[in-house]
């Protein structure tokens, strides 16, 4: 298991990632999972240079990130998966990537969302594919920066 | 800073809810003088009343109290040109506003630089505080000075006070989201000047209020209940804190080598150590600090050849631009627009963005309701009928963050976009939306690291170095005695405001003027990978050369050598390595925190430590005999000793050895 974090960011890289995640975990590679980033060339282009020297940088959509993170799963190199919402993990879980814990780092308020704790907000649907990501076996955790003590989704979803 | 404040007047003058906005702004302004003027006649009442006693305490009156509360409050608000974060909140420069209020600015800035150090490696990112720095800043430093104690004794009470505020800090950051609701409601009725007041006077009443009153109340009842306790203490407990001040500002120091202490940078952090210790601590850290400027160059120069950007993502980065859009899809303003920005208007939203992006901080939003406040010029120029200007400011109040400074390119982008729109481009929500979302966390990545994580923390070592450095001469260093001196804070203050100020001008501008191709200019040129390495030179040797002074570890038990009774710290070790156990705790908590040990943690672990090992377990509790011989004793019974040195075993007829009480 190489993945030292698979993590839901609103905000994919930024300071609490570079500064704080990436240092912590001596990750070596950023493995970005997001369709619509991964269409948009300039995004895309940020992401890449954005992260510390020496850290690699991919960005890919769902289906293509599945097969990499495959790849990746079995290699020993220390990788950082980020992606934006629940929905692309539940992708990748379904296209058979082992994913132990995924970590809840920043999901923003807006209509029809409710606070979990946070900064952390879900929607319905979100909600749902949290749920469902624990039935198959993936533990969810809201952990913002590495030295926090993670808090099980499961003791702040009251009706799962 | 009165200056500064009073400045928000003419700024501001363009509706009512403004005027109120500058109103608070001109009080904040005489609050400013007041405590200006105060000093000046605390200053006096403190000279006439002689030199100062060993241990000379200060009675906090009401009004002086009242300063310290304000002063709180000012490095939480939004009113000192957004740079309260990086000024009046840290210590080092609360340390010497107190002075200044309390009378004796010196004292106090010695007594803020020790309070700061533990905090050097602090950084809040994306509404997440690991400690109040300003609480244990202003507070400590006013028990501290009030109570006449050590600043090294400060280091430990003042850091409580630290965790202690982080309740005011997320009692807030809950808090603030109901405003953000407030500005909504102001937004559907296309009330521009409404959702601007939202975002500062309902957050900043309530900030005002839960800073105000707690901190009041410390003030003046503070420095007795502390003298209580430590009275109450046993003497053997007290020096326990005083060997704590020595040994909690490794985990500052450590806190920040996670960031700097890497690859081939590692030995300029010897080197600054090994210069001071080497020296005596007779140098000044401005020397330290320009000879690593010097070895910056020759490391950029020499050192580091190979091309600052990875080869890899240079090359994809290169394909993927050639495979995109044409370079003119960067939001240039073109002659042919109808409706243009002036200049003045870009000026007008980076001043409201630099004053109020965290003024209504939150949880729901974060910087949201600050971004929708800093586009209110903006919005006033481009748009003129309810509808279009109630879909602007409903677009502008979503979830927003970022660095606030070299995140700016994003405003500026967006200024761009809007501006483009206004005139009738086909820009429509969805990709001014995704240019903020998408743009906001990378920016905040770069920006935390540049501002948060580099810029500030050198500045700061550099100024607490300055503040507190006074050469002492002596191959143990000594707060104890030492002077402290205000210049640190007021270097540390003007040199961070000019440099913080022209990294978030330079970027909103930028990002107006050249949008995305900017953002991708600066970020393949690699300009901000050789920044950062050449800050990490410096940084490293300013840093080394901080430890070196602020961290303190001192065996105290004795050995007997061919009959003679030596001290293991100053007969043994020191004349091999001076400081070799203080170098050896920082490089120790460093690969602690690697290995992810939590900080707070150590923090206990090492506060516990530190007392458990004053403990006199060789000799008797404590004397208040002046005896050389006694004292001699007591600095030896324990198994470590506070702040001075033994000094050697006094000799029958020679001289007391140098035993300053700490």
């Amino acid at each position: 298991m190489s993945f030292r974090l698979v993590r839901i960011d609103d905000r994919l890289i930024h300071g609490q990632v570079v500064a704080g995640w990436l240092r912590a975990l001596g990750a070596k590679r950023i493995v970005i999972v997001d369709d619509a980033t991964a269409r948009d060339e300039f995004l895309r282009e940020v992401l890449m240079l954005a992260a510390p020297q020496g850290v690699p940088v991919e960005v890919h959509g769902v289906a293509e990130g599945a097969a990499r993170c495959l790849e990746l799963a079995s290699s020993p190199e220390p990788v950082i998966v980020l992606a934006r919402s629940p929905r692309t993990i539940l992708g990748l879980r379904q296209a058979g990537v082992p994913i132990e814990v995924v970590d809840l780092g920043g999901m923003g308020a807006g209509p029809g969302r409710r606070r979990l704790h946070k900064t952390i907000s879900v929607s319905p649907e979100e909600l749902g594919e949290l749920r469902e990501l624990e039935k198959m076996g993936t533990r969810v955790e809201i952990q913002i920066v590495a030295d926090d003590r993670p808090i099980p989704f499961r003791s702040l979803d009251s009706n799962p | 800073m009165s200056r500064l404040a009073g400045g928000i007047g003419p700024r501001l003058e363009r509706s009512h809810m403004y005027r109120k906005s500058a109103a608070v702004g001109a009080a904040v302004a005489l609050a400013m003088l007041l405590a200006a003027a105060m000093p000046a006649t605390v200053l006096g009442a403190s000279a006439i009343s002689g030199a100062p006693a060993p241990v000379h305490t200060i009675t906090v009156s009401v009004w002086q109290a009242a300063l310290i509360a304000i002063g709180y409050y000012l490095a939480n608000s939004p009113f000192l040109f957004g740079l309260a974060f990086f000024t009046l909140y840290r210590p080092l420069v609360a340390g010497f506003l107190v002075g200044l209020i309390l009378g004796d600015p010196a004292q106090g800035t010695l007594i803020g630089a020790a309070i700061n150090v533990p905090y050097l490696g602090f950084i809040s990112a994306g509404g997440n505080l690991p400690a109040d720095a300003s609480l244990a800043g202003w507070i400590g430093t006013t028990v501290a000075l009030a109570s006449g104690l050590d600043p090294t004794k400060a280091v430990a009470i003042a850091f409580g006070l630290g965790l202690l505020g982080t309740i005011i800090f997320y009692g807030r950051m809950a808090v603030d989201s109901v405003f953000a609701h407030w500005a909504d409601a102001r937004a559907e009725k296309a009330d521009i000047a409404g959702v601007a007041f939202m975002n500062v006077v309902p957050g900043q009443a309530f900030l005002f209020v839960v800073s105000f009153v707690p901190v009041f109340w410390l003030a003046l009842n503070g420095p007795t209940a502390v003298q209580d306790a430590l009275n109450a203490l046993p003497v053997w407990t007290v020096n326990g804190l005083v060997i704590a001040g020595g040994v909690l500002p490794a985990i500052g120091i450590a806190l920040n080598m996670r960031f700097i202490f890497r690859g081939s940078a590692i030995p300029y952090f010897f080197i600054g150590y090994i210069l001071m210790t080497a020296t005596h601590n007779s140098i000044s850290l401005v020397v330290v600090a320009a000879l690593g400027l010097a070895l910056a160059y020759l490391h950029l120069s020499f050192v580091r050849r190979d091309a600052p950007v990875p080869a890899e993502a240079a090359a994809e980065a290169a394909a993927a631009q050639a495979a995109s859009a044409p370079p003119g899809t960067a939001p240039i303003a073109s002659p042919s627009l109808g409706i243009r920005l002036t200049r003045g208007d870009l000026v007008k939203s980076w001043a409201l963005w630099t004053f109020f992006a965290h003024a209504n901080y939150n949880y729901e939003r974060l910087q949201g309701t600050g971004f929708a406040h800093a586009m209110t010029p903006i919005i006033r120029r481009l748009y003129t009928t309810e509808d279009e200007i109630r879909a602007a400011l409903k677009r502008h109040l979503v979830f927003f963050n970022t660095e606030p400074n070299f995140g700016n390119v994003v405003h500026g982008t967006v200024i761009a976009m809007e501006e483009q729109r206004a005139n009738g481009a086909a820009i429509d929500d969805d990709a001014i939306n995704s240019v903020k979302s998408g743009l906001m966390g990378p920016m905040a990545g770069i920006g935390d690291t540049l501002s948060q994580s580099t810029i500030t923390p050198i500045l700061l070592a550099l100024g607490i170095g300055i503040a507190g450095g006074k050469a002492t001469g002596t191959a143990v260093p000594t707060l104890s005695g030492a002077t402290g001196n205000p210049l640190g804070a007021i270097i540390y203050v003007a040199l961070v405001s000019v440099v913080i100020v022209a990294i978030g001008y330079t970027a909103w501008m930028q990002g107006y003027s050249r949008g995305r191709a900017f953002v991708t200019d600066v970020l393949r040129s690699g300009a901000i990978d050789r920044v950062l390495i050449g800050a990490g030179v410096m940084g490293n040797m300013v840093l080394g050369a901080l430890a070196a002074s602020f961290v303190v570890v001192n065996l105290a038990p004795t050995v007997t050598i061919a009959g003679a009774q030596m001290n293991l710290q100053a007969a043994v070790l020191d004349p091999l390595f001076p400081g070799a156990l203080a170098l050896g705790l920082v490089i120790m908590t460093w690969w602690l925190l690697r290995r992810r040990v939590n900080p707070l943690a150590l923090l206990i672990v090492y506060l516990v430590v530190s007392i458990v090992a004053a403990y006199p377990f060789f000799g008797p509790d404590h004397t208040t005999s002046s005896d050389p011989a006694a004292q001699y004793q007591v600095c030896t019974s324990s198994l470590l000793h506070p702040y001075y040195a033994c000094g050697a075993p006094p000799a029958p007829q020679a001289p007391p050895a140098p035993s300053a009480q700490p």
